[in-house]
């Protein structure tokens, strides 16, 4: 029993996110967000070995597992990536390797042509010019690990600004895929938390009424710490979860949502008539935090699923029984 | 990152749970804020002491086992499972225990260790006045030296278990003229002393839980002096660090309440509404995530990290958890509610019980507000307060 990453997993995720807070600027974002012609980070984060955490190192990986993925998820989060790190190095690079299918995963790896992984809970794909194809992990199981064009996708109208997506029909409910994708899409609403927490913190520290910083004031003080409280009961049962797996998933799930949706309304609340407007920061990572929510079972999925547990006997509860469920 | 108990760590819960079996009391003792219930709740320490149950974490030599916080979070949970009686003695053995580990001499960890772990020597705290409540540095009690002994002069308030215990800590102004943080020294005072006079007062309950002392030049030896002279201020911050944080409220009491509020859902479902059941599954979420977030602070204190101002957000989740749950069982129990015991009551008037200390929680070892500005000023860096 030791619930913290190794000093080595310490490392590689803070080396992650020094890179992901150097790159991905509130400038770049926004170049994003305008459509400028931004060279994509893809090589970089290649090069760095941040698509192959969870591969192995036999297939040029860092074989890490769920949980260090769920740190560099995190760490993504908080910058709003605009690419589809998570999804491919936590999703599409697992399911292949599931299915032993080597070339594909070190194809990905190294940057290459990725695969998107169709799955239920995740109705929408990032922008096809990431992906050369679409898999089915219930043919795959069958023996057939083909790839569906990407091509005649509708594109669909989202709130966030970074993100274009288009729709993706899967009845499909793989467990490998939904659990993972589960788990770090919680990571990243933990790390979109930190984010708003820290830019109403900061907020707060400048902005003066009354002859004093508004951070000062209890009012505000208060709600801030409420905040941090909640993103502090949250990233261990992420952690848990990613280890774990089942209920935990839900809780985390749950847990991360509230928590994002609570670190939202306090930020925007904080920065005032500012944090209305398009101009500040605030609203591109409120706004990924709605989409994430939604994405890989939202709250309702993961009630109900959580709910059958409960109620049907299907999870011991009590002290003790948190790590054997 | 690994969360599988050691075959070790799984064999100490196989102990534990075995010796609760056959030793733990199989009804709820009489409150604690009573004569009788006191009494029995200290025949209990003594039981759990004969075999070395008091308190695992403390040495061997004061009583304990040696044993690390996995190990005492095992205890807790097992403790919690049988649902063995409150400890009387929680704020010698979770709080000055520590503390005079960290602070004391050898003579004074000799002295006051081993019948504290033994519930021998039960302790209460005097560190509130009138005037002097989440303000706590504006304290005014006075211990003045004179000679090998400090005479001290004052009026605490909120002594909870003062009325049947045998000791108290307290923390007195020892500089003259000082003021604020300074100048305060930490002195452990008898509560049989001449010239202390210990006034009950009637918890929520009716029960005298805790009192107020008026110390009227009372005499203690100098060596009753807790860590350095003056400099008690930072001695008490790090008792009130245990009470905010890991050791007061260990995960098993909430998920133990959860489970048992999952039952009592269970057993009322069909008068109950989906809003009633929406809580009950927050409640049992909210014990989780206190437990997953207590295990990797565990794991980073193991690794030499300080938890400091961690312990006020510990503090904020514990308490509004626990007054959540209990305001669940409230709104299950209906017209039941009011209920406190005999014909109609449900589970013996626990969950009566259990919201009203609930409604403690959120007001002792610093209010939360009090925790409030501690994170926004400590950890998150906000300017402090005109």
């Amino acid at each position: 029993m030791q619930f913290c990453y190794t000093p080595e997993q310490e490392d590689l995720i803070a080396a992650a996110r020094d890179v992901l807070q150097g790159e991905v600027t509130v400038e770049r974002l926004r170049a994003v967000m305008r459509g400028d012609d931004v060279a994509p980070l893809w090589p970089q984060l290649a090069e760095l070995g941040l698509l192959g955490i969870m591969a192995s190192e036999a297939q040029g990986g860092l074989g890490q597992n769920l949980a260090v993925m769920a740190g560099v998820a995190e760490a993504a989060g908080y910058v709003a990536l605009p690419e589809p790190l998570v999804d491919i190095a936590g999703v599409s690079i697992p399911v292949a390797n599931h299915f032993s299918q080597s070339v594909a995963v070190e194809e990905m790896v190294a940057g290459g042509a990725a695969h998107f992984v169709e799955a239920k809970a995740r109705p929408y794909m990032a922008s096809p010019k990431f992906y050369n194809g679409i898999v089915s992990p219930e043919e795959a199981s069958n023996g057939g690990y083909d790839l569906r064009s990407c091509a005649g996708m509708p594109a669909l109208n989202t709130i966030d600004p970074l993100r274009d997506i288009v729709k993706v029909h899967s009845e499909n409910s793989y467990a490998l895929s939904h659990e993972n994708g589960a788990v770090l899409s919680a990571a990243q609403l933990v790390g979109l938390s930190c984010r708003m927490r820290d830019m109403a913190v900061d907020y707060a520290g400048d902005r003066k009424q009354f002859g004093s910083a508004i951070g000062s004031f209890q009012g505000v003080k208060h709600q801030l710490a409420n905040v941090h409280t909640q993103i502090e009961f949250t990233r261990p049962m992420v952690a848990q979860a990613a280890l774990q797996k089942g209920a935990s998933i839900h809780m985390a799930k749950l847990a991360a949502r509230d928590c994002a949706m609570l670190a939202a309304e306090t930020a925007i609340q904080v920065f005032g008539g500012m944090g209305y407007t398009f101009e500040v920061d605030l609203h591109m990572f409120m706004k990924r935090a709605w989409a994430l929510i939604g994405e890989w079972g939202d709250y309702n999925d993961h009630a109900k699923a959580l709910d059958v547990l409960l109620k049907n006997n299907g999870l011991e509860t009590g002290p003790g029984m948190s790590f054997t469920n | 990152m690994d969360i599988r108990f050691t075959p070790e760590q799984q064999n100490f819960r196989m102990e534990i749970r075995a010796w609760l079996e056959s030793n733990a009391p199989t009804s709820r003792l009489p409150s604690l804020d009573t004569a009788e219930g006191f009494e029995l709740h200290r025949a209990w320490e003594r039981t759990l002491h004969k075999d070395n149950w008091g308190m695992v974490t403390w040495p061997v030599e004061y009583g304990g086992r040696g044993c690390n916080l996995i190990d005492w979070l095992i205890f807790e949970e097992e403790y919690y499972r049988a649902d063995a009686p409150l400890r009387v003695s929680q704020n010698g053995i979770f709080l000055l225990g520590p503390t005079i580990m960290e602070y004391g001499t050898d003579e004074q960890k000799k002295r006051f260790l081993p019948p504290m772990a033994g519930g021998d020597e039960i302790w209460a705290q005097a560190w509130s006045e009138p005037g002097a409540g989440s303000d706590l540095a504006a304290i005014t009690s006075k211990a003045v030296r004179d000679g090998d002994e400090y005479v001290i002069s004052g009026h605490k308030i909120w002594s909870s278990r003062a009325v049947f215990a045998d000791w108290c800590f307290g923390l007195f102004r020892t500089e003259e003229g000082s003021s604020r943080h300074k100048g305060l020294s930490k002195i452990l005072v008898p509560l049989d002393s001449k010239g202390l006079t210990i006034r009950p007062i009637a918890q929520l309950d009716g029960d005298p839980g805790f009192a107020e002392l008026f110390f009227d030049e009372v005499r203690v030896p100098v060596s009753n002096l807790l860590g350095p002279e003056h400099g008690g201020w930072g001695v008490a911050m790090a008792t009130a660090g245990f009470e905010r944080g890991l050791l007061l409220r260990s995960p098993a009491r909430f998920q133990a309440a959860a489970s048992r509020l999952i039952a009592l859902y269970k057993k009322h479902e069909e008068r109950l509404s989906d809003g009633a059941w929406a809580q009950v599954r927050q409640a049992y979420i909210d014990a989780e995530r206190f437990n997953a977030a207590t295990y990797a602070l565990v794991a980073r204190v193991s690794q030499g990290q300080s938890i400091s101002s961690e312990a006020s957000a510990n503090k904020l989740f514990w308490s509004e958890m626990d007054r959540a749950m209990h305001r669940t069982s409230m709104s299950i129990m209906g017209a039941q509610a009011e209920i406190e015991q005999g014909l109609d009551a449900i589970d013996d008037g626990r969950w009566l019980d259990g919201y009203m200390f609930s409604l403690a929680g959120t007001i002792y070892a610093g209010t939360n507000e009090i925790q409030r500005n501690i994170l926004a000023e400590r950890v998150l860096g906000l300017p402090k307060g005109a």
